[in-house]
């Protein structure tokens, strides 16, 4: 009788948790039992992870919105790398160390009201580029824009 | 007093006439000022005057009334119909009719006296309403703050419901109440409009505002949100029957959608796939909603449990409290996404739609809170043994 494989040893199989990848390439909602990479972030910090994961939310720590986010995502087969922000950060600080390219917004000004206002927190990013604070996030999600620009930035496949 | 300057008007333009109708006192008493210098209608004016002033000592009256016998003279002189024979005639006729002119003096007197009491009078009675007033006030706030709940809804069985109640709750609950009536009048309007099957672009005008109504809605909930979370969060603006269906301060979303389509049938195929849709997705982003309310719940419980036996001491108690206050103001964020969600929900509908269907799709959803509206009455109103 063949032996069946076990589980742990396909890798193929492990939720690629440091990318932001989707789970099991499906529309699974999934809790995972740790959470997605975290950091306590400056702007560079930020940056940096919005450059190499493909989902990315940034948020305060302690903040419950981000939970709402997180879900939300996790909803569409999405698992999101969450970067924590201290609870005092100056979100126009940090935007203000954000490459343009990343915060301009399809049809923006280039982010110049943001680097105004600052960036409601929490903030999602998608393949590189802020899509918005969780007010965007909702109104794409209910129009049916969300699930095309998650497969755009190749974080969902189906 | 204006019956002075009409009966010299009268008098003037007609040429005086020593007769018993057009000698009326006043033509008779401008006759006599201006013999003995004090000239009566203005007298009058300077007795109002003095009133105004709270003083009523004749020596003001007097100075005044040179200065406006001087003006008077002026305007004698424009009058183009007076001719000096008139005027002699004045001097001889004053001379005659002295003890009435007095008394009509003395009248004019006691009627401005009269007159000042009376507004002495007012005066006084609008002060001690404002000292009731103040008292009133002073009486209500004491009231609050040992918890008494006072405003709208007292026919529900609120009345046990203890709670302060702002100025924020008091404006919002008026402004709801008005914008329920806008609300039943629109859809009384959008029904009419369906049956009488009025043009697209009469509904398209309806549906607009019936949108907007809704903006109108989610505006005045947010500021109140600010100033009273929690009573947003009970629902007891609402009445009972749609309490029952509270979700995060108001209805819910995909709830909402589930009344809505079998009422707008019949739909293209495209439109069966956008509700059904929508229908999915509002459920996801409550049900993340609601996700992110437990975990606050959680936190916030974490929060304050975490030293029962307060060994670590006041400041960290402070510490705790301070976080336990940042996280309820937490929730005024949740019920404006709450609110985000509805109105975009409701807008995503209105795209989907056609104008006539839209228009049939608000009047389903104002003849429904209608309906809940009508049963919560019909439940308050039932007899039933008080507890």
């Amino acid at each position: 009788m063949k032996q069946a494989i076990p589980y742990s040893s396909g890798t193929a199989w492990a939720p690629r948790s440091d990318d932001g990848g989707a789970i099991n390439g499906g529309r699974q909602p999934v809790e995972p039992t740790g959470m997605a990479a975290r950091c306590a972030a400056s702007g560079g910090d930020i940056r940096r992870m919005v450059e190499e994961n493909r989902v990315v939310v940034v948020g305060r720590r302690g903040c419950c919105m981000v939970h709402v986010v997180r879900s939300l995502l996790l909803g569409q087969g999405v698992n999101p790398t969450v970067c924590e922000v201290g609870e005092d950060a100056d979100e126009a600080a940090l935007i203000g160390e954000l490459p343009t390219e990343m915060v301009a917004r399809c049809g923006g000004d280039g982010g110049a009201h943001l680097r105004r206002q600052g960036m409601a927190l929490p903030a999602v990013f998608v393949g590189g580029r802020l899509v918005g604070g969780l007010d965007r996030l909702m109104a794409v999600h209910i129009s049916g824009e969300l699930v095309p620009i998650l497969k755009q930035a190749g974080a969902l496949w189906l | 007093m204006m019956e002075l300057y009409l009966g010299y008007l009268e008098d003037n333009f007609y040429r005086f006439k020593p007769s018993p109708n057009s000698m009326s006192s006043a033509s008779a008493q401008f006759a006599t000022s201006r013999r003995i210098g004090i000239y009566e209608p203005n007298r009058q004016i300077s007795m109002w005057g003095d009133s105004f002033k709270a003083d009523s000592s004749q020596n003001t009256g007097a100075s005044t009334i040179v200065e406006a016998d001087a003006k008077h003279d002026n305007r004698l002189g424009d009058i183009p119909l007076e001719s000096p024979g008139p005027s002699k005639k004045y001097d001889q006729e004053a001379n005659k009719p002295a003890d009435k002119v007095l008394r009509r003096l003395a009248q004019n007197r006691e009627a401005a006296r009269k007159s000042r009491l009376r507004k002495k009078a007012y005066v006084q009675q609008l002060e001690s309403s404002r000292l009731k007033l103040s008292q009133l006030e002073q009486e209500l706030e004491h009231a609050k703050q040992q918890g008494v709940y006072v405003g709208g809804h007292l026919g529900d069985s609120s009345l046990g419901l203890s709670g302060t109640v702002n100025s924020g709750v008091a404006a919002f609950e008026m402004e709801y109440g008005h914008w329920v009536e806008e609300q039943n009048r629109q859809t009384g309007e959008l029904r009419a409009a369906l049956q009488a099957h009025v043009s697209d672009i009469e509904l398209r005008m309806l549906v607009e505002s019936g949108m907007s109504h809704y903006d109108n809605l989610f505006h005045i909930k947010a500021i109140a949100a600010k100033s009273d979370v929690f009573y947003l969060m009970s629902g007891m603006w609402k009445t009972p029957a749609e309490r029952f269906f509270l979700w995060i301060g108001g209805f819910r979303p995909s709830e909402l959608l589930k009344v809505l389509s079998p009422q707008l049938e019949p739909l293209t195929e495209q439109q069966v796939v956008a509700v059904c849709n929508l229908q999915q997705s509002s459920q996801q982003a409550e049900d993340a909603l609601s996700q992110g309310m437990d975990k606050l719940q959680q936190t916030l419980a974490e929060t304050l449990t975490s030293d029962p036996l307060g060994a670590s001491g006041v400041a960290t108690y402070m510490g705790q409290m301070a976080n336990a206050m940042g996280k309820l103001e937490g929730l005024v964020n949740f019920v404006n996404q709450a609110d985000h969600l509805r109105q975009q929900t409701l807008q995503q509908m209105y795209k989907i739609l056609t104008t006539r269907q839209a228009a049939r799709g608000l009047l389903v959803l104002g003849d429904y809170f209608q309906r809940l509206r009508a049963l919560s009455s019909l439940w308050t109103a039932r007899p039933h043994e008080p507890a």
